[in-house]
């Protein structure tokens, strides 16, 4: 017994290192961000304490980069899924076994290439004289040089490309844990295609959908390096807006603040998402409990 | 029992009809789905052919392709802050891995072996420390250093490589705690007991049973800890003090000042070292007996 109670000892390290190097600095923020600038060669001071900040984070100068982060991560997260689920579900059901390895490691290769690298690589595609730009143009698609680099477009594309895998991954994981019997089962009582899909597979797949949903959301709402590298002035994001704050207006306080909202958007989009979808499933519920209930054990 | 059964003879007739290669339809959804998943792979691929193409770039800027030859190579040569910037991301790479892989791999036994209620305040953590965006992290950092460093005297703190190596040692440990916690939940502790009862101390049943089975995981957190942490550039950036310039946020300036072939053929060798990385984690992972989903789940963060 003595052993076991000192087992848990084995994490003290982690907690010591998490403990000061992530919430001790995440709590500093947080207190710079009740304080303000005291001058033009100060950084913040907290000796006044107030929600001045939260006010001016929030003031219509940068309320509209706020509404805009919002609107890129919302339509980013569904144009993932929109784009991601039919490859994951396709990588789970109607690829042969032996080739999913490939398809694992050809989806995993992107993921796991620098993050900026790989936005660069759509600077230079989507460029004015880059190839996107020419084909269109040889096609007769377009009349002029593409216009579409440091846009609100183009950072849409830029994120919708750069967390793409982290929604087709749990997607396949959840799709594969749904395994044929069930899916047979539901055609053989007379299902069609889309019944089946509707009705077993998304339902019992329904822990990866929201594993994907949130780890492509979350970080989306905190990019930084999509929105500077394709958006420029027009693509502003909330991740830049705070890194401003920092390295050139020199104002923690205001930063800190912006910071703070930022994790607060997230929070309240991801419940208020959650309450939105328990509300509208709550009538299916009673009714596929029946069918599902012993099937998703078996 | 009837279930198991059932499942099994469509389990066989599923795999006949795929494995068979007698298809006599076809339905257009099957198609469709076939087409754009080739469709979504390309694009996921897109960019990263651009760059490793553009490596080849003789021109003198990035974006505009003038002819075909390997002067950006041999330009990486003649730069010293570039062979630099490389140098320090992978000394920091190579220190917060081995910081992640310590830290979460005693983190990831001791949450398997003793559990309680501890470990859901643990997980708490863990899950905060992956959610919060890392803009957030950086700018916490950033004040963070210079509070320990300058206010409160603590000298170390205001050093390049090791603030880089802190940065990204964060996001990492909880990755290589997951890895190896997931592991060692899956086998039950009969070998830990078996080797106590035959007088072991704990140690040596530490290191001889429970590190042993955990090993796997603990190899692919350390490659996959090298990788995020050669990647991070965003806390990097902030916390980065001059004369220690890591490779992202030396690419992310340029990005400002103008880009240069000499980026895209530092990628592409980057790109070859992540791939090399990348195929030793599938190996060790296939050896220690994992199914291809396994591998999606471990690398893909899920």
């Amino acid at each position: 017994m003595r052993k076991r109670s000192l087992g848990g000892l084995l994490a003290v390290p982690a907690w010591v290192w998490l403990l000061v190097f992530f919430v001790a600095p995440v709590g500093l923020v947080i207190w710079f961000s009740f304080g303000y600038k005291p001058g033009i060669f100060g950084t913040h001071a907290n000796d006044i304490l107030s929600l001045d900040r939260y006010v001016e984070a929030l003031s219509p100068t940068f309320f509209a980069t706020f509404v805009n982060t919002l609107w890129v991560g919302v339509l980013g997260t569904a144009l993932c899924f929109l784009i991601g689920a039919p490859v994951a579900y396709w990588m789970a059901f109607k690829v042969r076994p032996e080739r999913r390895g490939i398809l694992i490691a050809l989806v995993l290769i992107p993921f796991w290439t620098n993050f900026l690298i790989r936005t660069i690589g759509w600077q230079v595609i989507l460029a004015p004289e880059g190839w996107a730009s020419q084909a269109l143009q040889s096609l007769g698609l377009l009349d002029g040089p593409l216009d579409l680099l440091y846009t609100r477009t183009a950072v849409l594309i830029g994120v919708v490309y750069n967390y793409l895998p982290l929604m087709i991954l749990p997607l396949f994981v959840a799709f594969d844990r749904v395994g044929p019997a069930v899916r047979e089962a539901s055609k053989d009582l007379g299902a069609g295609k889309a019944g089946t899909f509707l009705r077993v597979t998304l339902p019992l797949s329904r822990p990866g959908v929201v594993a994907g949903v949130l780890l492509v959301f979350i970080p989306l709402m905190g990019d930084y390096i999509t929105a500077t590298v394709l958006g420029g002035a027009k693509g502003n994001m909330v991740g830049q807006l705070v890194a401003s704050q920092f390295q050139t207006a020199q104002n923690w306080a205001l930063g800190s603040a912006m910071a703070v909202v930022l994790m607060l958007v997230i929070a309240l989009t991801i419940g208020a998402a959650a309450l939105v979808l328990w509300l509208v499933a709550l009538p299916f519920r009673t009714r596929n409990r029946l069918v599902l209930g012993e099937e998703a054990t078996a | 029992m009837s279930a198991t059964k059932t499942e099994t003879i469509l389990r066989q007739r599923d795999g006949s009809m795929i494995g068979g290669g007698k298809r006599t339809h076809r339905s257009w959804t099957d198609v469709a789905l076939n087409v754009w998943g080739v469709l979504v792979l390309l694009f996921l691929f897109a960019p990263i052919i651009v760059i490793v193409i553009y490596s080849f770039n003789t021109g003198r800027l990035l974006v505009s392709f003038d002819g075909f030859g390997l002067d950006a190579f041999r330009t990486i040569l003649d730069k010293p802050a570039v062979q630099n910037a490389v140098r320090v991301s992978i000394i920091t790479a190579l220190i917060s891995a081995v910081i992640a892989t310590t830290l979460g791999t005693l983190a990831g036994i001791a949450m398997a072996r003793h559990p309680g209620r501890w470990v859901w305040w643990f997980l708490g953590l863990l899950l905060l420390v992956s959610v919060t965006p890392e803009i957030v992290d950086a700018v916490a950092l950033l004040p963070w250093f210079v509070t320990l460093g300058q206010d409160w005297g603590m000298p170390i703190f205001n050093d390049g490589i090791v603030r880089l190596s802190i940065g990204s040692s964060l996001f990492a440990t909880a990755v290589v705690s997951y890895l190896v916690r997931a592991r060692l939940v899956g086998q039950e502790a009969n070998l830990e007991e078996a080797s106590s009862d035959l007088y072991a101390v704990p140690f040596t049943t530490f290191r001889r049973v429970t590190l042993a089975l955990a090993m796997p995981a603990v190899l692919a957190g350390f490659l996959l800890a090298f990788t995020l942490s050669l990647d991070n550039t965003i806390v990097a950036a902030f916390v980065q003090v001059s004369g220690t310039t890591p490779w992202p946020v030396y690419v992310l300036s340029a990005v400002r000042s103008g880009l240069r072939p000499e980026v895209a053929a530092v990628s592409t060798i980057m790109l070859l070292l992540t791939l090399i990385a990348l195929a030793v984690v599938a190996v060790v992972l296939r050896r220690a007996g994992d199914s291809a989903t396994d591998i999606a789940r471990t690398m893909g963060g899920a």
